[in-house]
């Protein structure tokens, strides 16, 4: 993993951070610098100890986290930008979370170098500024990152993009080329090849259709993993967010296609969609969203989740939310079922969260 | 209910209604150099949500903002823009924090970004109409 300096912050210095912060919006410039930052404090429990996504049952403020942003306009076509984090769910360990320069040929075409977030996902490139959108955590079927076997987003990659945007009418029509190399826990994706096309009404409807290839390249010698070392790795993801006025609608489907078969020949790929549906009541927004994560190899969670967001300033909000996970396996792998790292003890396991947003 | 429901669709369209009107208040200014006499309202979003950086003629585009709680910006947002602080925040935030964009540059209230666009053959910067004069241009929105 590209780390650059790494520094521990605990938990207990990002709650005092968010605290000593004013809620009000404090970003600043620096000649031609700018910088931003996002927090998030949040506190989350499970009814069972078997969650393998850093939620205990004992709770946990694992999704705490701190982000500091810096950008640079070096003249009219170049700029550069950078941001670290600090996540409670990495040891609250600051590093590099992505940074490359920008290089716009024209109105109509970008081009990028550097570490680069990955762009699969309408949510994934701000995955950690919890305060652009409605959950704690977005779903983590689709949004799973560190999951074993085949995932349909990733953190970040090392490569190029080159981003084309035209208009019809004010209908934004996009399309994205990246390529390169991903980090994931315990090895890469070579050889990167994506796509992307993008709709965006106003912002008011957009649209998304990604694909991506890559082979997968694992250093552990032991364990599940090792199976995917030098398999191609192929993702399909389709997703549209509907934000009219009060309404709010937003839903995603992906497919993970690994060709490594396990568990009794079954095939290694992995569907995953969701579907939230949220009404916006003045500083309140309730929400509730459905979510299904299937891997063809005998694995799977579903997941019902309601939540309320409450905006507190034009720059902060705090959110409530209760998800009912039900496992799924037929029969139970050596690995975990869904993202359990064993059988739960419970038929259905809660998990309650609550957390203040903020961006600066 | 249905009382409330009627007297809150009133207000609601009240509300609306008044923040078109006051749109009329607030102007696009640019530097009497700049050959521009008219902007679309589509280009004028464009501008301030950073997804356009040039004016329509080609040449390049500095917008400058005023802070929040100015009369201006609420007119210009509300009314011009289409979108509220709360949205805008949330538009920018994933803009910034993908490195694909900043906000337009907070360059004061009326009187700074008069001055600040008389003084930019680049700029364009919106204020109320009654505070404009001949040291800036205004432009028509079409």
């Amino acid at each position: 993993m590209s780390r650059i300096r790494k520094y521990r912050i605990g938990p207990a210095c990002l709650v005092a951070a968010s605290m000593a912060l004013p809620l009000t919006t404090i970003a600043g410039e620096v000649g031609d610098i700018q910088w931003h930052g996002y927090l998030t404090s949040a506190f989350m429990v499970s009814s069972d100890g078997n969650y393998s996504g850093d939620v205990s049952d004992a709770g946990g403020a694992k999704d705490t986290r701190l982000g500091l942003n810096i950008s640079t306009q070096v003249d009219e076509s170049l700029s550069f930008a950078a941001q670290i984090k600090g996540k409670g769910t990495e040891d609250f360990i600051m590093e590099l979370d992505w940074a490359f320069a920008s290089y716009n040929v024209s109105e109509v075409m970008t081009l990028r170098f550097g570490k680069i977030k990955y762009p699969v996902g309408m949510y994934n490139e701000f995955i950690d500024v919890g305060y652009t959108y409605p959950w704690i955590r977005p779903p983590e079927g689709f949004y799973n990152q560190d999951a074993v076997g085949p995932n349909l987003t990733r953190v970040s990659y090392q490569g190029f993009g080159a981003d084309f945007s035209t208009y019809s009418g004010d209908t934004e029509l996009g399309f994205s080329l990246f390529g390169g190399v991903v980090d994931v826990p315990d090895g890469h994706v070579n050889q990167l090849i994506g796509a992307k096309f993008s709709v965006n009404m106003e912002d008011e409807i957009r649209f998304e259709l990604s694909a991506n290839t890559g082979v997968m390249e694992v250093d552990n010698s032991e364990g599940r993993q090792m199976m995917m070392d030098g398999e191609r790795h192929t993702t399909y993801t389709a997703g549209i967010i509907v934000d009219r006025t009060n309404f709010i609608f937003s839903s995603e489907f992906g497919q993970a296609i690994m060709g490594r078969k396990i568990a009794g020949n079954r095939p290694m790929d992995m569907t995953s969609g969701y579907a939230m549906m949220g009404y916006r009541m003045g500083e309140y927004m309730p929400h509730i969203t459905w979510e299904q994560w299937d891997v063809d190899g005998g694995w799977g969670q579903e997941v019902i989740g309601v939540g309320v967001r409450k905006e507190l300033t034009t720059n902060s909000a705090l959110k409530l939310e209760v998800r009912q996970v039900t496992p799924e396996t037929t029969p139970k792998p050596a690995g975990g079922l869904g993202l359990f790292s064993d059988v739960p003890t419970e038929k259905d396991v809660t998990i309650v969260g609550v957390a203040i947003e903020m961006v600066f | 209910m249905k009382i409330i429901v009627y007297r809150l669709t009133i207000l609601a369209v009240l509300w609306m209604v008044s923040l078109a009107a006051y749109a009329d208040d607030v102007v696009v200014i640019v530097h009497p150099s700049n050959a521009l006499t008219e902007i679309s309202v589509s280009d004028v979003k464009k501008i301030y949500l950073g997804k356009k950086k040039f004016f329509p003629g080609g040449e390049k585009v500095i917008p400058g903002d005023q802070p929040k709680g100015t009369q201006s910006r609420k007119f210009f947002y509300g009314g011009i823009i289409g979108k509220s602080e709360a949205k805008l925040k949330s538009y920018w935030s994933r803009l910034i924090f993908t490195g694909k964009g900043t906000p337009p540059k907070i360059i004061g209230f009326d009187r700074v970004v008069k001055e600040w666009v008389a003084g930019q053959p680049k700029a364009m910067g919106y204020i109320m109409r009654s505070e404009a004069d001949d040291t800036v241009k205004i432009l028509d929105l079409k």
